[in-house]
Parts: C-alpha cells; structure tokens; sequence
C-alpha cells in the first residue's frame, strides 16, 4: 500500500491553513474578544454537559457500552458498509463511494448537473465541509447555501466553523448583527437574538421553497434497515432532506451502524455530550426516497460514502479507535488549548482535540505536525468522550509517527516528517545519560554545582515564567549524606 | 459504589512496613527538600524508605515527545533498581502515571511489567488509602489551595486523597479556586514547543490561584509548580506553592498532642 | 466510481480478514429504574414543556374545540390537516370561523402556499418517549412530511396510551427495524438554536410552537 501517492491537485485548502498553524495561533490568541467569546461559549457548554450526565453510574455504562457498540461495527465495517448498500439500494436510495475529496465533490456535482439543479441549500455537514463543497459547486455555477444558523452566519462571514456542533460560537451577538447588516436586505438593526434569529429565518425559508437540491450529513447510518439519521434542533436539517426534490447525503465511510437498535444509546450519549440536551429537536430517520402515493419528500435520495484517510485510520488496530468519534464535540469543549486558540487557529475542519487526531491521517503528518505537539496531555478530552477514544494516548501516537526514523514501516502519510536531527538528538544524548545510573548521577553532581552558570533566560519558558534554580546539591547526595549521618550514629 | 469507573479501582498493601521512594527528576535537581521530607514523612510512619541510587527519571520527557526508544531505554534501566516486591512510593502524580500505565505499553513485552506497574503508588494515595494516616494540626490558621496534576487526577484518580489529607488539617481551610480542574498549562515539552499556548494557560491558573486569596498552594507536582511558581514568580506575586509532602511533614507535628480535641 | 467502491472494501476487508465475532465482548446496557406510568407521563410532559412546547391535557371530544381556541388566540383563521387520518373527524369539529385546508394536494404544486400561506397545521402521532419527551411522527400519504415542518404553527395530538419509557423500549417492542416508512421523526419541541451566542431562540427554521394536544384517558 503506498500511502504517499497523492494528486497534489487534491491536496485540500485546509493542508495550507493547518501549516500555518503556529501563526494562526499567535494571531487568535492576541484577540481577547474571541477568546472572551470562546471562554464563555466552552463554559455554557461544559456546564450543560454535566447537568445532563450527572448520574455517574449512568455515563459510564453508556460510555462503556457505546464504546463497545462502535468498536463492534468497526470491526465489521466493510461488511456492515456492503449491507448498508444493498439495503439503502433496496429502499431505492442510491449509493456512491469516494475514496477522495475530490471525487466526492465530483460526485455530488454530477447528480446535480444531471438534474440541472442550480441552486443548493444545505444541512450541517462536516463531511461536506471536509470536501470544501461549497467551493467546488460555486465553481460549477451551482449556488449552495448554508441553512443551519450557524453555518448560515459563517458563510455570510466568508468562515469556516469554528467548532463542530456549534459553528458560529466565535462570534457574538453583536458582531453578527453587524454581518447582518452588511449582508441582509432590508436588515432592521438589533443585537436582540430572537429577533435577529428570525430575520435569519425569513431569508432561509424562501431558499428553502426555491432550492433545486437539498445536502445533508448522517449522524448514523443503519445497516439493517437502510436508514440514514440526522440529529438536529432547527429543523433545516428536515427542510433539506424533505423540501428539494432532490436530496444528497455525504457521510463519511465509520458512520454505519450494524442494528438500529444501536442507535438509542449513541444518540443519548452523543446529544447529552454535545449540548446536555436529552435529544435534539428533531431525529431524523430517512430510509426511502418519496413513494408513489406519497405528496412530498424528494423524488431521490443518494448517499456519498467518502474516506479521506479513514482507511488509513482503520490500517492500524490502536489508530482505528479515532473511527468511534461520534462527531459530540465534547472534547473541545473541555479542552483548555481549544478554549484560549479557538476553532480557527487549527487550520483544519475538525478542530480541538478530535481534529488533532483526524486531522493527521486527511491531510497527512507532515501539514499538521504542530497538532499533536499542541497539547498538555492533560486527559480532559479522553475522560468526557462519550465512546472512550483514549484521544491523549492518540496525540502521543501521533508524536511517535511524526518522528519516526526513515526506514520504519509505513504506517500513515507523512509520516517521519516532524523528525529533527538536533531534536533526536538532543534526546538521545538524554537516553543516554539517564539509562546510566553513574552517568546520571555526575551529570546532576556537575550540573548542581555548575548552577551559577544556568541562564536565566530559558527560550520560551521564561517569556512568562522565571527559570527554576537548581538545588545546590541533589537528592540522591542528600540521601546518601542522611544515610550515612544515620549509620555513623 | 456509585462509580463504575474501575480504571482507578486497585488494591492497597496494608500496613506495609517497607516501601521504595521514586524521587523524580525534577525533584532530584531542583527539589530535592520533597523528597527529603517524604521520607522523613514516611519514617514517621514506622515505616522504613529504601531510596535506589540507581533511579534518574521515568523517562516521560522522551515519551511525550514521540521518542520511544529513547524513553524506553530509560524506563528498562529503572525497573531494575526496584527488585523487592514492595509498594513504590512516587512524589508525582504525572511520573506515577507513566509508570503505572505508559509503562504497561512501553515495556509490554518486558515480563513481570505488570507486576511492577501495580506497585506504583502516588505519595497522597498510599497516605491516605495504604496507611489511612491519621494528621494532627500544629500549625497556624490559614487559607491554602490545592493544584491537583491533570495526571494525578485523570490517570491515578487522586485528586480525592490530596483533598482528603488537607482537610484533615484542622486549622487549613482548603479553598477551591475558579476552573480547579484546568490544566496548567505544563505538559512537559508542550510548555516549550507551544510556549504562547502554555503561558496563556498558566496566566488563568495563577490568576485564579491568586485570587482565591490563600496563602500557598500545595501539590503533589513538581511539574505543575514549577510551572506556576515560574509564572507567579515572573508577575512578582508572592503566591507559591509547596510540595503536599513538605507542607503535611511541617503541620503535622505527630509528637505533639496538638489542640485536637 | 466502483474502483473506489473495491478499493475501499478491499483496503478495510484487508485489516480484518480474521475478525472472530464470537469474540466481541458482551456490551451492557444502563439498567433504568422502572417507572409508574403516571411518573412516564409525567417525565414526558415535563420535558416537553422544558423545551417550550405547550401541553394542553383534553378527551377526543375535545380537540376541535381546544384547537379552535388556540389558533382565536393566535389571531389565526385557517389550519392545514390530513384527509383520512385517525383525527380528521375530530379536527373537522372545529368553530366555522376557521378554514379548514385538507392536503390533499401534491406538494410541488404548491410549494408557496404551504411556505407562506399557512399559518398552522395539525397531525396525529404514532407513539410517544417518556425518557426524553420526544413524540413519534410517522408520516403517510394522508399526513404528509411537510405538514409537521412547515406551518409556523404545528399541534400534534398525542395519546398516552401509546407512551413507551424509551426509545430503545420502542423499537424493540414495535420492531421498527421491519418496517421503517419513507421518513419517521422523533420531535421533541418546537424548532430551536442557538447558535447565536448561546442563546436559546425557538423558530429557527421549522415550527415556532409545538402544541402537544395530550389524549389522557
Ligand atoms: S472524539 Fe469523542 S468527545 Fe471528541 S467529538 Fe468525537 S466522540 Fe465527541
């Protein structure tokens, strides 16, 4: 398998971005207000979070339990994924495979070009966000509107989300009333959220009754059944799939589950973990297009099973565990890096945690080598996932492919490109020292009486600490006196 | 029960009468007075602290780093000091998650890696759930919070014992100050490799530190409080904080009867 | 096209080619305490009106009546409603002073109307969730998709006989696996965000008021 044999002209946008990803960060963090924004958005959500699992007992056997569910259907994926086709292919709603972004977009296109749609409106989709779709069909003369609010906001800004399941949340009030403005007809001014939702909703209804073609994502896909569900509170979502006459779901190729009756436990964790909500709005069950008596409802469904380097993820037994994502945006909300540098200063589609460790494998090691090194390995994203993907574990895999010595057996794209020779050097002369007890012991014995000569400068460290002072003599000589003192008494 | 969370679930040694002592690296030359004082702690407890001369360091630089052969080497050359089957007692909650559980992946294939592992024991943890140590107050009325490790939390699960030892201090009121569970900002060589990202996050802690209006903090992570020391030093704030095992050893004055009641 | 089809399945069927089933560990459910039914019912309701829908407790007798009321008090005249459907002739009881609208229509013709011209609609349900408050619309040829979607305005009658503990419990029971429709929806309040600095606004994009009409015989 060769892994690094990739078209350049399909490298995506986001590859660019993510290698930015350092002054990204410089840039975001300098913006008090977006990280005022951010801080207050992470507490809401953290805080809703925990009002909704507050049954300790409850969250783990569902976590537990939703783990399992998910490492189930990954283990059977190609299977599940066959049964998903011939079911959905049954139900009449046609299936398409893409093992690119490009050919996704591609895809998607020619369905609508062969319908001469020309105007499309959207749910929220990651997936379709991964693939940039909305470049592409504006490329091809075909308008695509964002309707879910956020994404709606995000668009008009000339965005990208910022956080998965909340879009828009790096922007207050008042700065999308002003975008408002700029951008809406007939904008009445007000920084009043009900009232500035519904003039949102004025401008999307008339979309939605006008639009040729409707897009959306799957939050699951059912094997059994041949189902495709949609977790969502606005009701766009609904409008999309049902509105248009033509509706085109991209998912990406780890959403399938085997039975629907796998579908309740992941839904409440997933909901609860994402909003604290006990469901959404709306759950959305399409498994048919319209039927021949039925009055509304798209004449086609279709379905676009993109991989993007998730077979990659699958390649390994340890990576494969970044399949279980149920896309809760959980772990970015508990993250203290996501909640000082925001959505954006990733780069990537995916931010936070959960984008430190997909990122990686779309767009491969070498765009987003500042990724996995961007965490305090602090533990908080892995303890609140609701399907235990143990993602600090993954962040220091990832570390271990970026380094890796050429020669080593390809694993993922990229792979080896974060290697520094004076890093790996400076720790093998660290290895060295210290898997030598005598060695380490006169290091530190010279070190500690050396210690006027430390600097007091110490690069990054001392931008916003003073250096620590080394001890005038080190613990083993201290014991080693006090054991003495205690012998010749 | 009401957890069914077993990952921190384990079996203390009872009455052990003997134990290792892992200093770390970081208290070994910049910190040696904890390591000092857990001894001394411990001895007070009747119970006899053997410390190898051999040990350096877990290795957990190297291993969050990405460099495996590397952290392993020194992992390999730890456990060999370590050959009577007693409890480690380890002045880290971060070092004592590497070894409790990275290890258990590192050295997989090293036999009897297991056995090692569950000998590991954070110093607050074995206080409290090995010896169930009994702490008499002698010192002055105040006002101190307690920084628990992100590991020490989240990988040994013990930021209850920390807790539970400051509280037995009758003249400490223990303060929580805002966003308790928040990372510092440490994390080893993410505080250099993202020192923007890091210096923001400690700036939060020590804010929130400082105004909790103690006067210290105490925690079981020389990592962490170099970091916070470094940070509360640099803003000139006179806030510091104290390794748990200093500052238990220094206000439990087990000879006096103290104003226990 | 189907080269990404073999290339994908082959790839991951490549990883696990010996996959023994009989291994996967056994996955446990959270054990729910059990419920009386009026702790159901009330668990139901209370959910609901935490999502800011309105429950109006009422006999069958009742429905045209009640909904005449609702709809005077919004100032609104007309109502959209299903032909043949299990509530017609109740629905149909309603005051004079409000046109009934039958759909009994093709959709794409008339787009406009339901879009702008339609103040309220109403629909039956299949069953109800009393864990999360959610009711289940299953949409048929006489009570279409859009009629719960589109109209600002949507009352859904409800029995509570048909209430279950959970979704889980539901399928299970139903056996909905055998026999999905085209569209099934669990609803559990009027259309919402708030993705407008956390903010929570109802009628974003579907109903601004859900009216549950709550059979409790
Ligand atoms: S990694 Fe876990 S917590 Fe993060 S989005 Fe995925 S499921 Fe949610």
């Amino acid at each position: 398998m060769s892994v690094d044999q990739v078209n350049p002209n399909d490298e995506s946008k986001y590859a660019a971005s993510a290698r930015a990803f350092r002054d990204n960060v410089s840039r975001d963090l300098a913006n008090d207000e977006l990280r005022s924004n951010f801080r207050g958005a992470m507490d809401y959500l953290v805080d809703k979070r925990k009002t909704a699992l507050s049954d300790s007992d409850e969250l783990e056997t569902l976590r537990e339990q939703c783990k399992l569910i998910k490492q189930r259907c990954l283990v059977k994926l190609p299977h599940l994924l066959e049964a998903l086709e011939e079911k959905l292919t049954a139900n009449g709603i046609k299936v398409h495979w893409a093992e690119t972004i490009t050919e996704a977009n591609e895809i998607i296109a020619e369905i609508i070009e062969s319908k001469n749609g020309k105007t499309v409106v959207k749910g929220k989709s990651m997936v379709s966000e991964e693939t940039a779709l909305n470049d592409h069909l504006e490329s091809r003369d075909i308008e695509c509107l964002e309707s879910d609010m956020g994404e709606y906001i995000v668009q008009l800004a000339k965005e990208h989300p910022s956080h998965i399941i909340m879009p828009a949340i790096h922007q207050n009030k008042k700065q999308v009333a002003d975008l408002f403005a700029k951008n809406i007809e007939g904008f009445e001014h007000t920084t009043d959220v009900d009232a500035l939702i519904q003039q949102g909703r004025n401008v999307l209804r008339d979309k939605f009754c006008n639009a040729d073609v409707g897009v959306s994502g799957v939050n699951f896909a059912v094997a059994e059944t041949g189902t495709l569900c949609l977790v969502e509170n606005e009701g766009n979502g609904r409008m999309c799939t049902t509105v248009p006459d033509l509706h085109i779901a991209i998912t990406g190729i780890e959403k399938v589950v085997e039975h629907l009756s796998d579908v309740p436990p992941l839904l409440s964790l997933l909901t609860r973990s994402a909003t604290g909500q006990a469901i959404s709005t709306y759950f959305n069950m399409i498994s048919h297009p319209r039927q021949q008596d039925e009055k509304d409802g798209p004449g086609e469904v279709h379905l676009v099973l993109l991989d993007n380097g998730r077979s990659q993820m699958y390649s390994d037994d340890e990576l494969r565990q970044t399949l279980q994502c149920i896309r809760c945006g959980a772990c970015m909300n508990h993250c203290p890096v996501y909640t000082r540098i925001g959505g954006h200063a990733y780069g990537t589609v995916y931010p936070g945690p959960i984008g430190k460790i997909v990122s990686p494998h779309m767009l491969g090691l070498e765009a987003t080598t500042n990724l996995p090194t961007a965490s305090s390995l602090c533990g908080a994203c892995g303890e609140v996932c609701p399907v235990k993907i143990p993602i600090p574990k993954l962040l220091l895999r990832l570390r271990q492919e970026s380094v890796k010595p050429k020669g080593a057996p390809q694993v993922m794209k990229g792979q080896g490109s974060g290697r520094k020779t004076s890093e790996a050097f400076i720790w093998s002369v660290w290895s060295m020292i210290h898997k030598q007890p005598l060695f380490y012991r006169t290091s530190m014995w010279f070190a500690t009486r050396l210690r006027f000569l430390m600097p007091k400068k110490l690069g990054a460290w001392t931008v916003a600490r003073s250096a620590p002072k080394l001890a005038p003599k080190t613990l083993h000589e201290r014991i080693k006196e006090r054991e003495q003192a205690a012998k010749g008494k | 029960m009401s957890q069914v969370n077993t990952l921190h679930l384990r079996d203390y040694p009872k009455n052990p009468t003997k134990v290792y002592l892992y200093g770390t690296c970081l208290a070994d030359s910049l910190f040696p007075d904890s390591g000092i004082d857990a001894i001394e702690f411990l001895e007070r407890q009747g119970i006899e602290v053997i410390f190898p001369q051999g040990q350096s360091c877990c290795g957990q630089p190297a291993y969050n780093s990405g460099y495996t052969d590397e952290a392993k080497a020194v992992a390999l050359e730890q456990i060999r000091h370590f050959p009577l089957d007693i409890p480690i007692v380890i002045i880290s909650g971060s070092c004592g998650g590497m070894m409790r559980h990275h290890y258990k992946d590192l050295l997989k294939d090293e036999p009897g890696i297991e056995k090692f592992c569950d000998r590991i024991f954070e110093f607050t943890e074995f206080l409290v759930n090995s010896l169930n140590v009994q702490l008499n107050d002698s010192g002055p009325a105040e006002r101190v919070a307690l920084h628990t490790s992100c590991a020490a939390r989240r990988e040994m699960g013990v930021h209850i014992t920390g807790k539970k030892l400051i509280e037995q201090l009758d003249n400490v009121e223990l303060v929580t100050h805002d966003y308790e569970s928040e990372c510092c900002g440490f994390g080893g060589t993410f505080s250099v490799k993202h020192g923007d990202i890091s210096n923001v996050m400690v700036s939060d802690k020590t804010k929130n530190l400082v105004n909790a209006d103690v006067v210290r903090y105490v925690s079981a992570d020389w990592g962490c409080m170099m970091n916070i020391n470094g940070s509360l030093e640099h803003q000139k704030e006179s806030l510091r904080g104290e390794h748990i095992a200093s500052y238990l050893l220094a206000r439990n004055a087990m000879d006096n009867t103290g104003d226990k009641s | 096209m189907t080269s990404a089809r073999n290339n994908i399945l082959s790839k991951l069927k490549s990883q696990v080619k010996d996959a023994d089933y009989s291994k996967l560990p056994a996955e446990q459910g959270f054990n729910y305490p059990q419920q009386s039914f009026s702790e159901q019912l009330e668990q139901f309701i209370t959910h609901l009106e935490n999502n800011h829908a309105q429950i109006i407790k009422l006999t069958r007798a009742e429905i045209g009546k009640v909904i005449t009321q609702e709809l005077a008090a919004r100032n609104i005249t007309s109502l959209l409603y299903g032909d043949n459907s299990q509530y017609t002739q109740d629905i149909e009881q309603s005051d004079s002073s409000i046109t009934l609208n039958k759909y009994s229509f093709d959709f794409a013709q008339h787009k406009e109307r339901l879009f702008n011209d339609t103040p309220a609609g109403v629909t039956g349900s299949r069953c109800a969730i009393a864990q999360t408050g959610s009711i289940v619309l299953w949409p048929t040829p006489d009570e279409p998709r859009t009629l719960s979607l589109v109209p600002p305005v949507h009352f859904v009658i409800v029995d509570a006989k048909t209430l279950y503990p959970s979704f889980g419990d539901l399928i299970e029971q139903q056996q909905w696996a055998d026999k999905l429709p085209t569209n099934a929806v669990l609803v559990s309040g009027p259309s919402k965000t708030a993705d407008i600095q956390q903010t929570l606004a109802y009628g974003a994009h579907g109903p601004k008021e859900l009216i549950v009409l709550l059979l409790n015989s």
